[in-house]
């Protein structure tokens, strides 16, 4: 996408402590969503391995690093990043969609009964199975949850480019963060939405994910639609210019 | 050192659905220990408080890990001399940590020893939330609880059948103007009684209490008396009469028959009591000992008593823990299996076994 990443507005701006960006100034745009944090200062390193390594291991590039970082600021690392083995970045990303009005609480609770209802399931059909049948069923929640989100994802998408005082809808092929978010949006979406007022969400997701870690349900099918429409408006991808 | 990891394992064809506790819904789910190559117990399901639903259809078996709380309480019932009036075991420790499995393991080892058992799953569930509260026809003071009370007979009736038939009731019960239990009917006929005619089902509770106490002396069978949460007993309800005031637990029936079993005025089997702070009503969240759960009155009430602690794992339980979920594959993650996923868990959980539960149920 050729639009600038950070959002403008236009209007007077606040000339705050540190309030400096790697973003190209306008004159007379502010910007609106940015990070408090001056460019100098780094991420932090959460891995524990990075740690770990014994002196004599390290290359003379990552010892200048170390000695850089001794004396450079750093960012505080947020809250739901961990150094746990267990942590996923999907997982987060998805928790985190999730939310609502900041309740990480509930969101995270949810996620893990999603998990756990998904593991559930899959060791019932597995008892349930021949012994053929049990070498091709899959119990570990987190590949279903990776499988599902990645079958879910669209290859192509839609976007609206004005030409001549009209919006056309112009097949575009997209990047690999929309299309994640794509998948993450429509499962969400699709679970809060088409589910019965007294089904709790995490039996919905589970059911959703097992559906689209198949290929089927109403997801895929989402997907599908957008494949279509976009093989539909072929004719216009002349318009896209980048 | 006498830890280890006894593998009870039931096949799935000797597991016979109709052992399922019915009836209850807020029951908490069931948990059987059938010995290897052995004949399939009589015994009920002891029930557990621990989310694990229902492992037996995860896991094709439901296993107990043997430790030392319930080894040391075996040993004393083993010991246990009938001729003295009956010793209460109170096992107590922080949540999560086993009080209730350890409680099913005995009753295990009882009902294959053939004893009587009056289990309770949980005393908790008579002092709240109940729905239909009459008032008593045989003491206008006290307060009924059909649902409660038909619930705890089904339960009692699958538990201890052959034992129905044989414990004969010794006086004479009119139950309304048509229907009676004559002297020398067998025990199975007041369980039917109050089962059929639910609104009779709280005072057939209390004859069954009566007549087990007092039959227990007599060395036909023996006893064992099995309460979860006895606190319950002791502490406040959450029932309110119709004029909304607040209702103390000696105003229901159910909870003074149970009080008068608990105390040791009798002999011929022994009494061995959980405490609980997770269904407690105005308990604060992190009392555990006897004296707190209990008050004074409840502490007075069972006074002496022999007192078991329950406490977190130990590292070599807590290995063998994760080993079993690894032989199950229940703990799916990659990362879980390494050490340093061990050691994470160990952490997390801090050796609790009912956090480390919930914990490896998602990962």
């Amino acid at each position: 996408m050729a639009a600038p990443a950070v959002k403008v507005a236009r209007g007077w701006s606040v000339l705050a402590l540190n309030l400096r960006s790697a973003v190209p100034r306008f004159p007379g745009l502010t910007q609106v969503r940015w990070s408090r944090y001056g460019p100098e200062y780094r991420d932090p390193q959460i891995d524990k391995e990075y740690y770990r390594k014994a002196l004599a291991e390290l290359t003379e590039e990552e010892k200048y690093e170390q000695e850089l970082r001794k004396t450079q600021l750093i960012k505080a690392a947020p809250a739901a990043k961990t150094s746990s083995v267990f942590e996923d970045p999907v997982i987060s990303k998805f928790t985190n969609m999730m939310m609502k009005g900041g309740n990480k609480v509930l969101a995270r609770s949810l996620m893990t009964q999603t998990l756990e209802a998904v593991k559930r399931k899959q060791f019932e059909k597995y008892r349930a199975a021949s012994a053929e049948e049990q070498a091709t069923i899959e119990r570990n929640p987190y590949t279903i949850f990776h499988q599902a989100l990645k079958n879910c994802e669209p290859v192509i998408g839609l976007v609206p480019i004005l030409r001549g005082g009209h919006f056309y809808q112009v097949p575009v092929p997209l990047p690999d963060r929309r299309r994640r978010f794509l998948a993450m949006k429509w499962m969400i979406t699709e679970c809060r939405e088409k589910k019965h007022r007294r089904m709790l969400m995490p039996e919905k997701l589970s059911h959703e994910l097992l559906e689209a870690f198949h290929n089927q349900g109403p997801v895929i099918k989402k997907k599908h639609d957008m494949h279509k429409m976009a093989e539909a408006n072929r004719a216009l991808a002349h318009y896209r210019w980048w | 050192m006498l830890k280890r990891m006894t593998r009870l394992v039931s096949g799935a064809q000797q597991l016979d659905p109709g052992r399922f506790w019915h009836g209850e819904p807020q029951a908490p789910q069931s948990l059987a220990a059938h010995l290897d190559n052995q004949v399939p117990d009589e015994s009920p399901r002891a029930t557990s408080c621990t989310s694990e639903a229902d492992p037996v259809r995860t896991f094709n078996e439901a296993c107990l890990m043997v430790r030392k709380p319930a080894l040391e309480l075996l040993r004393y019932l083993k010991n246990t001399n009938f001729a003295h009036p009956a010793v209460r075991y109170v096992l107590y420790g922080e949540t999560g940590t086993g009080k209730t499995l350890s409680l099913c393991h005995v009753i295990h080892f009882c009902a294959k020893q053939d004893w009587l058992i009056l289990h309770i799953p949980d005393a908790h569930l008579w002092v709240k939330n109940c729905r239909g509260l009459l008032q008593s026809a045989y003491n206008k003071q006290r307060f009924d609880q059909p649902v409660e009370a038909s619930s705890w007979l089904k339960n009692f009736k699958t538990a201890n059948e052959r034992f129905l038939s044989q414990i004969k009731v010794q006086e004479k019960y009119v139950w309304n103007k048509r229907e009676s239990t004559e002297k020398g009917r067998p025990l199975g006929e007041v369980v039917e009684q109050g089962l059929t005619r639910v609104k009779n089902a709280t005072d057939a509770v209390g004859v069954v209490l009566k007549e087990l106490k007092s039959q227990s002396g007599s060395g036909a069978f023996r006893l064992l008396v099995a309460v979860d949460g006895v606190n319950a007993l002791w502490g406040r309800t959450t029932l309110k009469r119709e004029d909304k005031s607040p209702m103390a637990p000696e105003e229901l029936a159910l909870v003074r028959g149970m009080r008068k079993m608990v105390s040791n005025d009798w002999h011929g089997g022994a009494i061995v009591l959980t405490l609980s702070q997770t269904g407690s009503l105005f308990k604060p969240r992190k009392a555990y000992l006897p004296q707190e759960l209990l008050g004074k009155e409840g502490f007075d009430a069972l006074d002496p008593f022999i007192p078991i602690l329950v406490s977190n794992y130990s590292p070599e339980e807590f290995e063998s823990c994760i080993q079993y979920y690894l032989e199950n594959s229940w703990l799916q993650h990659e990362k879980a299996q390494t050490e340093e996923g061990k050691k994470e868990l160990l952490f997390l959980s801090n050796a609790n076994p009912g956090q480390l539960e919930r914990l490896c149920a998602y990962l």
